[in-house]
């Protein structure tokens, strides 16, 4: 299985980011770390000259939702029925309701949403994700 | 006129800025309330200074969490800059203060100061009439701090180093250091109109187990780069390492080491000034707990003797905290510093001696760079991974130095990359570290960078 991962926006929030990268890799995904500061077109990008089953975006500081407004409409650009969109992180500026998150990041094209949640868990829910729609 | 001004009357050629008045903005600072600079502030007060973090996206909101901070005696407001316009990227953060004063929801980490301008400002700064401090994280901040200063910010935080490496993934390192030269030497022309321009380095780098060796040679490249080019206040600053021992140790080096080469480099008439930051890494999710950090981070700022502390709040795990929470905290710092009077100076001779053994060694093989200016050889040395950040984004960091902690929190040195340090001085960390048998190393910095949750 094939993984991007990265980033979103002008956000440099680095450490989780390695975490991800080894998570990912002894959980034996192939992964493509495009790193912080990643635009979402760059993203996209990736996801097709890798052929990727998983796009897996981060952010911390909060500014991912300015970023990821767009998600909809670059889907209709290119068939990505094959791929999961996942986000995770801090997905809002100041104290957020999850639940409200979950649904916005939905409604923007995500599978899978995490709003401060354990890496491991979020890992966990992936495989058993792709379990499911294999 | 001088090079200098041709370049600032270009930079200041932008389309997301209103006209810029030189002459009007150094009427201004020469003018300007002595309540808003931090070097007098410093001057005149006995006690440490407490200084919150905080920027939200409109006008409205800043203003109303600096009435917050002054209701809880704050000694030195914030304004931390968001994302974009610390990359420079205006056009992005126009949208989002659009959008963010449209629909009351914060689009942005920060106050884009650029989009909002000086002359609007500025009637916020001059209204509190209190030192404000600029947070940022800009490789080009060129016309973000000529917009600062002319708002009436009289404390610019960052440095080539301090403000490259931990926050950009390609920003070129040559043009990273013109471009702060730019901001030293601003900085030290409006120093001479009035009281001088505070400059702080940012000694937490990366938040994540920085070895203090590596941020105390930052710190003190930065403050010597900066004193060359005219200033005359300077902080040096590091945050929390996880270990008290650590902390002492590093405060008492680092205030030894920066007036010897404050005043080895000729620049005994510049007042250092020292800086901590409480726990920058991540905070736990459980409030009370990190009521307790936040209070024994206090008390470390007290037995360091800093002369400034900048704040966390309990609800850092969870995002940027409300103003009623951002004042709370200042307030109770300054409960728990009330308590903290006066204390004995303790030391660890043995650990000072290293890690000034340490310091002087990566600082000889700098200076011994072949360059002719120092800035220069802090350029080669970051090249050749004689400066070294752990965690660093940057694709020029050498991301070669791995640290772990010992049994006793302190972080140290395991793998030492190209850093210049001695055999001696390498083995003294080595001999603290002990992995228990079969612990790989990866899992052990995760445990170490986790320890406060």
């Amino acid at each position: 299985m094939k993984v991007v991962t990265g980033v979103v926006g002008n956000d440099v929030h680095v450490v989780a980011n390695r975490l991800i990268d080894i998570s990912l890799d002894e959980r034996g995904f192939e992964v493509f770390n495009l790193g912080v500061n990643t635009y979402l077109e760059e993203f996209m990008d990736a996801v097709i000259e890798t052929d990727a089953d998983v796009l897996l975006i981060s952010s911390l500081n909060g500014e991912a939702e300015g970023w990821c407004r767009d998600l909809s409409l670059m889907k209709k650009q290119y068939d990505f029925s094959d791929v999961v969109f996942m986000i995770g992180g801090n997905l809002g500026v100041g104290e957020m309701n999850a639940d409200e998150l979950d649904s916005k990041y939905k409604a923007y094209g995500f599978d899978l949403v995490f709003h401060q949640v354990d890496l491991n868990i979020g890992l966990d829910t992936l495989e058993n994700f792709l379990k499911e729609h294999a | 006129m001088s090079l200098l001004q041709r370049e600032r009357e270009i930079i200041v050629q932008n389309e997301y800025i209103d006209r810029f008045d030189f002459a009007e903005v150094e009427e201004f600072i020469k003018n300007a309330s002595k309540n808003l600079f931090i070097s007098h502030k410093f001057k005149t007060s006995t006690e440490m200074l407490v200084q919150p973090r905080g920027g939200f996206p409109t006008y409205d909101k800043v203003h109303e969490l600096y009435k917050e901070f002054k209701g809880s005696n704050v000694d030195v407001l914030p304004l931390t800059i968001d994302s974009n316009t610390r990359l420079n990227d205006y056009a992005h953060a126009k949208k989002m203060l659009a959008l963010s004063e449209e629909n009351d929801v914060d689009m942005l980490n920060g106050y884009p100061l650029v989009n909002h301008g000086y002359r609007t400002t500025r009637k916020m700064i001059t209204h509190y009439d209190t030192p404000v401090s600029l947070r940022h994280g800009t490789p080009d901040a060129r016309l973000l701090v000529e917009i600062a200063l002319a708002s009436g910010i009289f404390e610019i935080e960052g440095g080539p180093i301090t403000y490259l490496l931990p926050y950009s993934k390609n920003f070129p390192l040559d043009k990273a250091f013109l471009y702060w030269k730019y901001v030293e030497r601003v900085t030290a022309k409006y120093s001479e109109l009035n009281e001088p321009i505070n400059r702080e380095s940012f000694g937490p780098l990366s938040a994540t187990m920085q070895p203090p060796a590596i941020v105390l040679v930052i710190q003190l490249l930065e403050m010597l780069l900066s004193l060359e080019e005219g200033v005359k206040s300077f902080s040096v600053s590091f945050s929390q390492t996880g270990s008290m021992t650590q902390d002492i140790v590093s405060s008492n080096v680092l205030r030894k080491l920066a007036r010897k080469y404050a005043d080895q480099f000729g620049h005994s008439d510049a007042t250092i000034n020292l800086v901590y930051h409480q726990w920058m890494g991540a905070f736990p999710y459980n409030k009370s707990y990190s009521d307790s950090l936040i209070n024994t981070s206090t008390v470390i700022a007290a037995m360091v003797g800093a002369d400034k502390i900048i704040t966390k709040t309990r609800n850092e795990a969870f995002g940027i905290p409300t103003k009623e929470a951002n004042a709370l905290a200042v307030a109770n710092v300054k409960y728990t510093l009330n308590m903290l009077k006066g204390l004995p100076k303790i030391s660890d001779a043995e650990e000072e001696e290293n890690l000034t053994n340490m310091v002087d060694e990566i600082l000889e093989a700098v200076f011994n760079d072949s360059a002719d200016t120092l800035w220069r050889k802090v350029f080669n040395s970051i090249k050749k991974g004689y400066i070294d950040i752990p965690f660093s984004p940057h694709i020029i960091n050498a991301n070669e130095v791995i640290t772990v902690r010992d049994s006793e929190s302190n972080i140290r040195i395991y793998k030492k990359g190209s850093l210049p340090i001695s055999e001696k001085s390498f083995a003294y960390e080595r001999s603290k570290i002990k992995l228990a048998e079969g612990e790989r190393v990866v899992d052990k910095i995760i445990q170490d960078i986790g320890i406060m949750l």
